[in-house]
């Protein structure tokens, strides 16, 4: 999962799509992770980070990762990284 | 080393085009306790749902209705609308404010008459009543408010049999004004069948017509709508008088007076549009006070308002069962009380606030209820913030109908708790149980 390339943001979260025309504004957890992801970190590491920095069980940050994720994708904000790719 | 508060990620799109009058909430609204007590204590206690039910703001409901009628007009007289809610410790703390009862129907009476107020003191309205229903309201000297020719002449026919008579009044609907006019109910005024009704009344030696009655509809937000009604109700008060010289005794307004709750589709909120009670009262005392009727002869005027007068007093405790995303994103919320219990939820867009601060980032959200019903929908569509599992919310106003409307549908109903004016709680109807309700069943299979 990447950003995708036509999708700017900016430091106070706010996040262009030029590719969808789309405007969407992330609160500072949203814009924290969206720099993790667009960083390529991994969930795991991302995880361990989280946990210590928070105030939040593993349980609940990875229910909270992954439906923010699913919203991405939803917004075309994220792509995937190449479809063809079998791990 | 001290961690920080964590927050949900989110990521909301903004969409252009669409200005909101208002803007949003600077702060979201809380309802962290009710008369003084902690939502959290409250739900420890008697569980999730629950209803609760302040005395305190019944009682300064109803006098505040009482205070905008008897500053304006001579004699006036509340009758507790039953249907709207029926508990026990909600009608009694009615009738200890001096209201008399409304009801609709032979069950309704008999819960009148097993809290002790006098059967001379119950209005008996609606379209069913029985032989036995109107034989018990003659044998109480109710006052019955006649629906149709069918129930009159029954009526007729009652009063022989018993040789005894019957204190009456006609319901009679008519045009006010607003839409939909309500005419199913009672005898029409401007086709000239409630004259006719009363011709009749008047004729017969064991009806005592002692009074008018109408209700015009519900949650009517037109005082006009009100004037006009006593003004023609007024009308007919004159030309019984002048036609039999016959003082009736009472105009009954009925209800209908609108809350503050937000119908579907209102572009305001209902706590910005609603009539107060000072407007209704100046629209309906004027009317008749400005009518023909001499001074010395002004009826008592009985009003029968239900809804304006305990859904403040309702709340409805609930906690977040799940948060879901639709296929289209949209953010989605389960609750653990639905439409089985909130009637109303079919009609207004109820306020739903969260019981701590949760988060200052709002989302629309559609809430549902815990039923597997898809049409288990509580809010289409809110500005919510960012609830968790298990946090918990509260629903207010809603008082009105919603415990007499409530369905028995899936699972149990709630334990309903009454906050009196001394803080102390009181179940005053007990969560369901399979005994209680299975104890109605009866299985030949078994």
């Amino acid at each position: 999962m990447k950003i995708s390339e036509e999708v700017k943001i900016s430091d106070n979260g706010f996040v262009f799509n030029s590719k969808t025309g789309d405007s969407f504004s992330l609160n500072p957890f949203g814009l924290e992770m969206i720099k993790s992801i667009k960083e390529g970190k991994d969930f795991e590491i991302l995880k361990n980070e989280i946990l210590q920095k928070y105030d939040v069980d593993d349980l609940t940050f990875e229910k909270d990762y992954y439906e923010f994720c699913a919203l991405l994708k939803h917004h075309q904000i994220v792509v995937q990284d190449n479809p063809t790719d079998f791990k | 080393m001290e961690t920080l508060k964590y927050e949900k990620p989110l990521i909301s799109k903004i969409t252009a085009g669409i200005p909101n009058k208002f803007g949003l909430p600077v702060k979201q609204k809380i309802i962290s306790e009710i008369d003084g007590l902690p939502v959290s204590e409250l739900i420890e206690k008697y569980d999730s749902p629950t209803f609760i039910i302040s005395e305190k703001t019944i009682r300064t409901t109803y006098q505040e209705a009482r205070r905008a009628f008897e500053t304006r007009y001579p004699k006036v007289q509340f009758a507790w609308s039953y249907k709207t809610n029926y508990l026990d410790a909600v009608c009694s703390i009615f009738h200890n404010e001096g209201a008399w009862a409304e009801v609709v129907s032979g069950f309704e009476f008999q819960k009148a008459l097993s809290l002790g107020v006098h059967g001379s003191q119950i209005l008996f309205n609606g379209p069913e009543k029985s032989a036995e229903d109107l034989t018990l309201a003659i044998n109480h000297n109710a006052c019955i408010h006649i629906d149709h020719f069918d129930e009159l002449y029954l009526l007729i026919q009652i009063t022989r049999k018993i040789n005894k008579k019957a204190r009456v009044a006609i319901r009679v609907n008519m045009d006010t004004g607003i839409y939909p006019m309500w005419d199913r109910f009672g005898f029409n005024y401007e086709n000239g069948e409630a004259w006719n009704a009363i011709n009749r009344i008047m004729l017969d030696e064991n009806l005592d017509l002692i009074g008018l009655h109408t209700h015009i509809g519900t949650y009517i937000m037109s005082t006009s709508a009100y004037a006009i009604a006593a003004t023609k109700l007024s009308n007919l008060f004159m030309a019984t008088s002048r036609k039999f010289d016959h003082w009736l005794k009472y105009i009954d307004l009925g209800g209908g007076f609108a809350s503050k709750n937000t119908l579907k589709g209102a572009y305001m909120p209902g706590t910005e549009t609603c009539p107060s009670f000072d407007d209704y009262a100046e629209a309906i005392s004027n009317a008749i006070i400005s009518s023909e009727i001499p001074h010395e002869h002004l009826p008592v005027l009985f009003l029968e308002t239900g809804r304006a007068l305990i859904d403040d007093a309702g709340y409805l405790l609930t906690t977040v069962l799940a948060n879901k995303r639709s296929t289209t994103g949209r953010r989605t919320m389960v609750i653990d009380a639905g439409v089985n219990l909130l009637f109303t939820s079919f009609w207004y867009n109820l306020g739903v606030y969260p019981s701590m601060d949760i988060s200052e980032y709002v989302e629309d959200t559609t809430i549902y209820g815990p039923l597997c019903m898809n049409i288990d929908v509580v809010r289409e569509a809110i500005n919510f913030p960012q609830a968790k599992v298990g946090d918990q919310l509260v629903i207010e106003r809603v008082g009105a109908y919603n415990m007499t409307q409530w369905m028995q549908f899936i699972t149990y109903r709630p334990n309903v708790v009454l906050i009196d004016l001394e803080g102390k709680t009181h179940i005053i109807r007990k969560k369901e149980e399979l005994e209680s309700l299975q104890s109605f069943e009866i299985n030949p299979k078994k």
